[in-house]
């Protein structure tokens, strides 16, 4: 709702108002080193903090298995063992002094983030996530679909930095009551989603081992083969066999172990075709089948209706028997009825146009009426300039 | 914005000409449909008929004459180049005989006939040399010899046809195998597009005629209804006038050959009717190519085209005396033309020296005029030669600043 006036106030623009009067020419190394400086106090800070229970003041120092828990209702810091000594009998209020909530010890757990303002606007995500779960192909145009995204982030934000809170938990309370069911069933579809992704993962990881496997030992089979005729060949030669024939008999092996090669490689094409199956693409967009185009109507719905011929299927005169029957004009897509049409259409248009329709036609429209030559002449006598295009 | 215009619709009608393999009758039938869209944007909904189709050629809508229109347009061209001329005139031609207007017709004609023989010539097809011949005629409906003598003319309209007509010749070819300069052909180029309306587009009556023929024959052959042979076997001789050259050999029974040979005949004689008489009268002004060639069946075989109109017009057709009255007409005009009439050599010498002390003086030098307009229109060498030294300076001026010309207001404060 009030993002953009919250951004007014953001730590950025009071930096920038701290730092304001010197000369802005070079403030870019200046809000480097500020920038520097507040990391440098912060980490300090933190580290103090970070190692002093807030409640029992016990330390790091003294204690190494120290641990600290915060629950989510208030994100307050403290150690396990407070923990375990004011929530064991029963929820209680929260030790810090000013904080008023009421905190259970299930639900205390160890910080993920450093710093807690990113924890509790993960928390807060997450939730909103978990109600808020529509999908974008639900919607009917992306148009929609970032308006909903918008709104979505508005009361995340809203939630975040506690404005109009009341107001924001109401609607996001309507809107989970609203929409139970279709909140249930995309919960149940995106794990389904993310369950048949590991699946196929799984099978592809599997497949592409195999495939790994496969080569190996074609290798390794390939290789032994290799040494096998080398050394059959050099026992017989050992042995006094005729070189030639040794020579022949090699050349023999080398085409058999050439067939077995393209046999594999026959084998790998398999597995590949095989696995391109299910050939796994993330971020792709499951696409509905679209309707195929209607065919193009260059007239616009205009028709023609012939009223003196009817065209026929055959006409008999020779010059259109000859380039119905030649190769040479079909072979290019020539259709003599493209022929007939023109020529019949031809023989009859304008039979029963006539001069005098035409010359009431033209009195009717007068900005045609320079047709009948009333202005030619007068364009023609005076020479209009000639104005090369070039 | 004359030139764009010039280019959208050269593009529009040379599309036939540079895709004549491509499905030719849809590529037709689309420019229809786009100049109806045009006309009231919205998809027609009844069905085209073959009229409408030709009514959205620009034959229709730029080159269509009633007779007494044709006649008064002419009238008109010829006033204002005469006006024109005198307003032109020196001293010495000022009182001088201009050309009649029935000078002027013949001599145009003479040279549609011109453009025929040098067509036939270069064995170009016969649509090649029509279309040439009426982009004459209609650059002379809105021009005149007076201003532009056609024997300047001619051969630009040739070479334009010949382009748009997909026929390729290349300029200098052309110019060598007629003996003339190319810069003489090119130079009335824009001219002669500007008064045809940058419409190159001529529908003929050639393919009508093929197809025509092609239904005849079917007829005869009795494939579209057992009817029509037995009809056709019956008809009446071709009386004497007609300039059909097919004759019965036996005065008894018509069989299958010889109807064929009728219907070529008629064919080849029709065909020949459409090429000299249809192209030397004004014809194609003022009737639809459909009309022309059925007038050109008419001349050539009576009875024939009158039994193949009747299939095609049921007698209580509102239309069909209109149309039949139109074929007659059209007929009649070619008919009525013999080669005679066109005019002789030296007739076209003498008439050519008279045109010559009477023409307009400032379309004198076509080429001059048209290397000038290229150049930019300065008629001057030297002022050519003064802007070019202008130019060249200031390129040096900000050729010497590293970072361009400095700035007015800068300068002022230097200063």
């Amino acid at each position: 709702m009030s993002r953009a006036s919250q951004l007014k106030t953001s730590p950025i623009s009071k930096r920038d108002s701290r730092m304001g009067g010197g000369s802005t020419q070079d403030g870019e190394l200046h809000k480097r080193l500020d920038r520097m400086a507040i990391g440098d106090a912060n980490s300090i800070t933190n580290l103090q903090r970070s190692e002093i229970c807030p409640v029992c003041k016990s330390s790091r120092y003294l204690n190494s298995n120290l641990r600290f828990l915060v629950n989510p209702e208030c994100y307050h810091k403290m150690c396990e063992s407070c923990v375990d000594r004011i929530f064991s009998h029963g929820p209680a209020r929260c030790p810090i002094p000013g904080c008023q909530k009421t905190l259970r010890k299930p639900r205390f757990r160890e910080q993920t983030f450093e710093d807690i303002k990113v924890e509790r606007e993960v928390d807060i995500r997450k939730k909103v996530a978990a109600v808020f779960n529509r999908r974008e192909d639900e919607f009917e145009t992306l148009r929609a679909y970032n308006d909903y995204l918008n709104d979505v982030e508005d009361i995340t934000f809203n939630l975040i930095n506690n404005i109009d809170l009341e107001e924001t938990n109401k609607r996001f309370d309507a809107y989970q009551k609203a929409h139970e069911k279709e909140i249930i069933e995309n919960a149940q579809r995106a794990q389904q989603e993310t369950q048949s992704f590991a699946a196929m993962q799984k099978a592809e990881r599997q497949l592409a081992k195999q495939r790994r496997e496969a080569a190996r030992r074609e290798e390794e089979e390939e290789k032994r083969e290799m040494e096998e005729t080398r050394r059959d060949m050099l026992n017989r030669l050992a042995s006094g066999q005729d070189a030639d024939l040794v020579a022949r008999q090699g050349q023999q092996v080398q085409l058999k172990k050439r067939m077995d090669r393209q046999a594999a490689a026959e084998r790998q094409r398999q597995l590949q075709a095989a696995s391109s199956g299910i050939m796994l693409i993330k971020g792709l967009k499951s696409k509905q089948k679209v309707e195929p185009e209607a065919p193009i109507d260059p007239f616009g719905g205009v028709t023609f209706g012939m009223q003196y011929f009817t065209l026929q299927d055959d006409y008999i005169w020779e010059g259109v028997q000859d380039p119905k029957t030649n190769v040479q004009f079909g072979a290019g897509g020539y259709n003599v009825n493209e022929f007939t049409t023109r020529a019949l259409c031809d023989a009859f248009a304008g039979l029963g146009v006539f001069v005098d329709d035409h010359d009431k036609a033209t009195e009717k429209a007068p900005q045609s009426a320079e047709v009948g030559g009333v202005k030619g002449p007068a364009v023609a006598a005076s020479d209009v300039k000639m104005e090369d295009p070039l | 914005m004359v030139i764009i215009q010039r280019r959208v619709i050269i593009a529009e009608q040379l599309w036939w000409a540079v895709s004549p393999h491509i499905t030719v009758p849809n590529a037709e039938l689309y420019r229809v449909h786009r100049i109806f869209r045009r006309a009231d944007n919205s998809a027609m909904t009844a069905p085209l008929s073959e009229d409408d189709i030709y009514r959205t050629s620009s034959q229709y809508r730029l080159w269509f004459f009633s007779p007494e229109n044709l006649a008064a347009q002419r009238a008109k061209t010829r006033e204002l180049a005469i006006e024109r001329a005198r307003h032109n005139a020196t001293q010495s031609t000022a009182a001088c005989e201009y050309l009649t207007a029935e000078e002027e017709l013949r001599l145009v004609q003479r040279y549609c006939e011109q453009i025929r023989t040098t067509s036939d010539h270069f064995k170009w097809p016969i649509t090649l040399k029509a279309t040439a011949v009426q982009y004459l005629k209609r650059f002379y409906t809105s021009n005149s010899c007076i201003t532009y003598p056609p024997k300047e003319i001619y051969k630009t309209v040739l070479f334009l046809a010949c382009k748009a007509e997909g026929t390729h010749m290349t300029l200098s070819e052309y110019a060598r195998r007629i003996s003339t300069e190319k810069e003489s052909i090119l130079a009335p180029e824009y001219k002669v597009m500007q008064a045809l309306r940058f419409t190159l587009e001529v529908k003929h009556a050639y393919r009508g005629l093929k197809g025509v023929l092609m239904e005849l024959l079917n007829m005869a052959a009795g494939t579209n209804g057992e009817g029509y042979k037995s009809k056709m076997m019956e008809l009446a001789l071709p009386p004497k006038d007609n300039r059909t050259p097919w004759r019965s050999a036996s005065s008894g029974s018509l069989d299958q050959q010889l109807l064929n040979d009728r219907i070529q005949a008629a064919y080849a004689a029709a065909r020949t009717c459409l090429d000299a008489p249809a192209l030397l009268t004004d014809v194609y002004f003022l009737y639809t190519p459909s009309q022309i060639l059925f007038a050109a069946l008419h001349v050539a075989d009576e009875p024939l085209v009158a039994f193949y109109l009747d299939t095609k017009l049921p007698a209580t057709s509102e239309l069909r005396p209109k149309i039949l009255s139109a074929i007659h007409a059209c007929a009649a005009i070619m008919a009525a033309f013999s080669n005679g009439t066109v005019m002789s050599k030296d007739e076209r010498a003498l008439l050519e020296e008279k045109l010559e002390l009477c023409r307009d003086s400032t379309t004198r030098d076509l080429v001059k005029k048209h290397a000038n307009a290229k150049v930019g229109n300065v008629d001057d060498e030297e002022e050519r030669a003064k802007r070019r030294k202008m130019e060249r300076e200031k390129h040096m001026k900000e050729g010497d600043d590293l970072f361009g010309a400095t700035l007015s207001s800068s300068n002022g404060l230097k200063g």
